[in-house]
């Protein structure tokens, strides 16, 4: 029973990441676009657009097709897995089969495919992207760690079930340590996902997508869902830390509420891409540096017990 | 007065090694010299006479005098005065004192000399090839008379290389362009970065050369250029259509009438309000502020739609002939063209109130691709560039033309020389040009728009005539000739010399800012490179490598 229910879970929120990603992308560009007195792409476009990258033909054009073609599988697979340990509505399909230190492990692998895309490309412009990338990596990821971290404290558990559900606040007193965390995850949350200003790593206009520049057709249509998987998964992430509220409610209506919620973050990133500058990347990191030492005071208030 | 006072203190310097002087106006001067003296005199000027270098200009008189010409032009812009330094050299092997050791300006023009007519700058400080492709024969050099206009050398080799410098130790090299996202059209930047620092830079750009001065000496007649002219830049065109009817008008001293002269002047400004606008909205691009890029183009495109509507076209206004324009404004498209003026000014200041306050696009903007005034000088950067690090030259003001002396309007200048003084010069000229064209529709008469010309223009005479495009100057030389054309024209574009300041502008800069801070002289890459002979036939050398490439791109391997 337990097994049924962990499998038919875990495909239920990889089909809700599968199916809901690319829309939560065609929300962002028509909302762009409105911003811009534009009349912008169908809401469906995002679809259309993986469909097509799909048909194509796939060319080999970096110096190791073959981690290429790994790193392309590797980046969905990863935010995928991390999906399935994520309270959608109802309990983490996964919960009984790992924690939250995996969690973390998930997360990074999902950058690591990153790195490993534009390394196997091995082009000027895709190593300056994954040196970028990887300066983000190190600044921007221990800040999940602590969050969840910070959680843990609180809550004195590893278990995902306990952690995903709003800990940070779980405080006898006033939780000023989640209150801080909450901030602190507002102003990254765009960096997460790797839009404007934070999208460094792949500014076109500067690097000619970085990374990926050396990636076309079905390759490329997975690298591109994984970045609109990502999108949805961390903003599910952070509702699930920070926001968990109505959460618990009765399949299917703590589902809608999840992912309403989700929808409103995506909008938080969308106004925020529309209305910022990229930042140059050693300005990025130092804003980054700035929101990592807020969360280490954060984790030293929740060590404390505040 | 001013052009006699010059050519005294030239005198009582160089006295026996000047031949000849003309002046043909107070604002005009021409002075032909000995080669032996081109240097000395050239650092006078530049230096103790504080002269703006403007360009140089090799030409073929060997059927005319028997000899060839190098003219290096100069501008006095405070006492508005323009003077060209002449040299006569012997038609066999031909070779001029280099001059970039005291006027580091002068670098292409030199490299563009010896490309196209084979003249030798000895002493150059970068003996380079520029213009010719990299395969091209070294001793057919295109511009020569004897040089049919649609040659194709035997001894192209498609598979020689361009012999760049090596990257500075411990530096890799990124190659920038030819394509790339930011770049509209092709140019190469070898960049020799360390991390994310660029430490230098080499250029090789000239890849969309149309041969335009060469078929202007060759199949084209007076009437016709402009039209070749106006489609040497995408952007701004109109200047180069204007610049050289000028160049003509001034050769051979004849005056448009004063409606023509404000048709003229409305029209270009027409041209720098959408060349602003466009930029200003690129700019914001490239640093990924995608809204206001989208914004400023909204903006914009109302002026595309008058242009349209006054011309026929969005761009190439068909506007010059000698001694006048072709079309008339009538008072229904005066009374249209003030509206929009109306609601561009007001939706202007409202995108200008929100980039000044937007903190975030100016930490990527100040301090980046900085030109300190020594470089302005040695460079001699011009137009918004120069002006942005306080440097306050506007041919419109300086050198006036066309109708630019009847009207009021203020040059906007900034302190810094950096990215953001370049964003806010633009912004803020859109205002002036605004102004420009009210003040124009307000003062035009009645009158013919052009003259009627009988009379073969006289041949051998010199015309020079500077245009302030939205970049910077636009310097037109013409030397009038036979069968109705001129015998050499040079076009130098403004980006010409900004261009070539870029390695020092983003020398010791991270990579991010490569492309805001060659963005920010807003290179034009076509009016740079307008010149070449090739096309024809080395196309088709090429196409046959082309195609072997794409061959070899599609086969599968094994």
């Amino acid at each position: 029973m337990n097994l049924l229910w962990t499998i038919l879970g875990s495909a239920l929120n990889v089909a809700a990441v599968v199916l809901l990603a690319p829309l939560a992308e065609g929300v962002l560009r028509k909302i762009t676009a409105r911003i811009q007195s534009r009349q912008g792409p169908p809401l469906l476009q995002p679809y259309y657009d993986l469909l097509k990258l799909l048909g194509k033909e796939d060319l080999e054009s970096g110096e190791c097709p073959r981690v290429q073609r790994f790193a392309a599988c590797l980046a969905p697979t990863a935010i995928l897995a991390v999906a399935t340990f994520l309270p959608m509505g109802f309990a983490a399909p996964m919960h009984a089969h790992g924690d939250v230190i995996l969690l973390v492990y998930l997360l990074t692998l999902v950058g690591i495919s990153t790195l490993l895309a534009g390394l196997a490309a091995g082009s000027a412009y895709s190593l300056l992207g994954i040196s970028r990338e990887m300066m983000t990596m190190i600044t921007l990821e221990p800040l999940f760690a602590v969050a969840l971290i910070a959680g843990a404290v609180h809550t004195r558990s590893f278990h995902l079930d306990t952690v995903l559900h709003g800990s940070v606040y779980a405080t006898p007193g006033v939780p000023w340590s989640g209150f801080l965390l909450l901030g602190v995850f507002l102003l990254a949350l765009p960096a997460f996902v790797q839009r404007v200003p934070f999208d460094v790593a792949e500014a076109e206009t500067e690097i000619m997508e970085g990374a990926l520049m050396e990636y076309s057709g079905p390759k490329l249509a997975l690298i591109k869902f994984a970045q609109m998987a990502k999108l949805v998964t961390y903003c599910g992430l952070f509702v699930a830390l920070f926001a968990p509220w109505g959460s618990h409610l009765v399949f299917p209506v703590g589902w809608l509420v999840f992912w309403l919620k989700v929808f409103l973050l995506v909008l938080l990133v969308t106004f925020v891409a529309a209305t910022h500058a990229r930042y140059r990347v050693d300005q990025a990191i130092r804003y980054f540096a700035l929101l990592l030492g807020a969360a280490c005071v954060a984790l030293v208030l929740a060590s404390l017990g505040h | 007065m001013i052009a006699r006072e010059t050519l005294n203190a030239l005198k009582t310097r160089f006295g026996p090694a000047l031949i000849r002087a003309d002046l043909p106006a107070d604002n005009r001067l021409f002075v032909w010299v000995l080669p032996e003296v081109v240097r000395d005199l050239s650092r006078y000027v530049f230096r103790d006479l504080d002269a703006r270098y403007v360009i140089s200009i090799g030409a073929d008189d060997r059927p005319f005098s028997g000899n060839y010409l190098v003219a290096h032009n100069f501008a006095f812009d405070r006492d508005h005065l323009l003077a060209s330094l002449l040299v006569h050299l012997p038609p066999d092997a031909p070779r001029i004192d280099s001059i970039t050791d005291v006027v580091p300006a002068a670098n292409w023009a030199e490299r563009e000399i010896r490309d196209l007519l084979g003249i030798e700058p000895v002493g150059h400080v970068q003996p380079k090839r520029l213009v010719l492709p990299d395969g091209w024969p070294d001793d057919v050099h295109p511009l020569r008379k004897d040089v049919p206009w649609n040659i194709a050398p035997a001894g192209f080799d498609p598979s020689r290389d361009y012999p760049f410098d090596p990257p500075p130790p411990g530096c890799t090299v990124v190659p920038f362009g030819p394509f790339h996202p930011t770049l509209d059209e092709p140019a190469h930047f070898r960049l020799f970065v360390e991390g994310e620092v660029v430490r230098g830079c080499e250029y090789r750009g000239f890849m969309v050369h149309r041969g335009i001065e060469k078929l202007a000496e060759s199949v084209l007649t007076y009437n016709e250029v402009p039209m070749a002219a106006e489609r040497i830049c995408g952007i701004c065109g109109c200047v180069h259509n204007v610049a050289y009817a000028q160049a003509v008008e001034s050769a051979a001293a004849i005056q448009a009438p004063p409606r023509a002269e404000y048709i003229r002047t409305i029209m270009l400004e027409i041209e720098r309000l959408h060349s602003h606008l466009l930029w200003v909205g690129l700019a914001c691009h490239i640093v990924g502020f995608d809204t206001l890029f989208m914004q400023s183009f909204r903006i914009r495109e109302p002026v595309m739609w008058i242009a349209e509507k006054i011309s026929g076209n969005r761009k190439t206004y068909a506007l010059c002939v000698i001694g006048g324009v072709r079309w008339d404004l009538t008072p229904d498209l005066q009374s249209e063209l003030r509206q929009v003026l109306d609601r561009l000014e007001s939706e202007w200041q409202t995108a200008v109130a929100a980039i000044r306050n937007d903190r975030n696009l100016q930490r990527r903007t100040r301090d980046v691709g900085v030109t300190p005034p020594a470089l302005v000088k040695d460079a001699a950067l011009i137009g918004p560039v120069a002006r942005a690090a306080g440097v306050d030259i506007d041919c419109r003001r300086d050198h006036p033309y066309a109708a630019y002396d009847r009207v009021a309007f203020d040059v906007v200048t900034h302190q810094g020389g950096d990215v953001w003084g370049r964003v806010v010069v633009r912004m803020l000229e859109v205002f002036e040009s605004i102004r420009i064209i009210r003040q124009c529709l307000d003062k035009m008469e009645p009158g013919p728009i052009q003259l009627s010309i009988t009379d073969d223009l006289p041949a051998g005479r010199l015309g020079l005539s500077s245009v302030e495009a939205p970049r910077g100057e636009s310097h037109h030389f013409v030397v009038t000739g036979e069968n109705q054309r001129p015998r050499r024209w040079r076009v130098r574009a403004p980006t010409y010399q900004n261009l070539q300041a870029i390695p020092a502008m983003i020398r010791d800069q991270q990579l991010a800012d490569m492309t805001i801070a060659l963005g920010s002289i807003d290179p034009c890459f076509s009016c740079t490179d307008r010149m070449e002979t090739i096309d024809i036939r080395s196309g088709t050398a090429r196409t046959w490598t082309q195609a072997e490439l794409l061959a070899q791109t599609r086969a599968r391997p094994e």
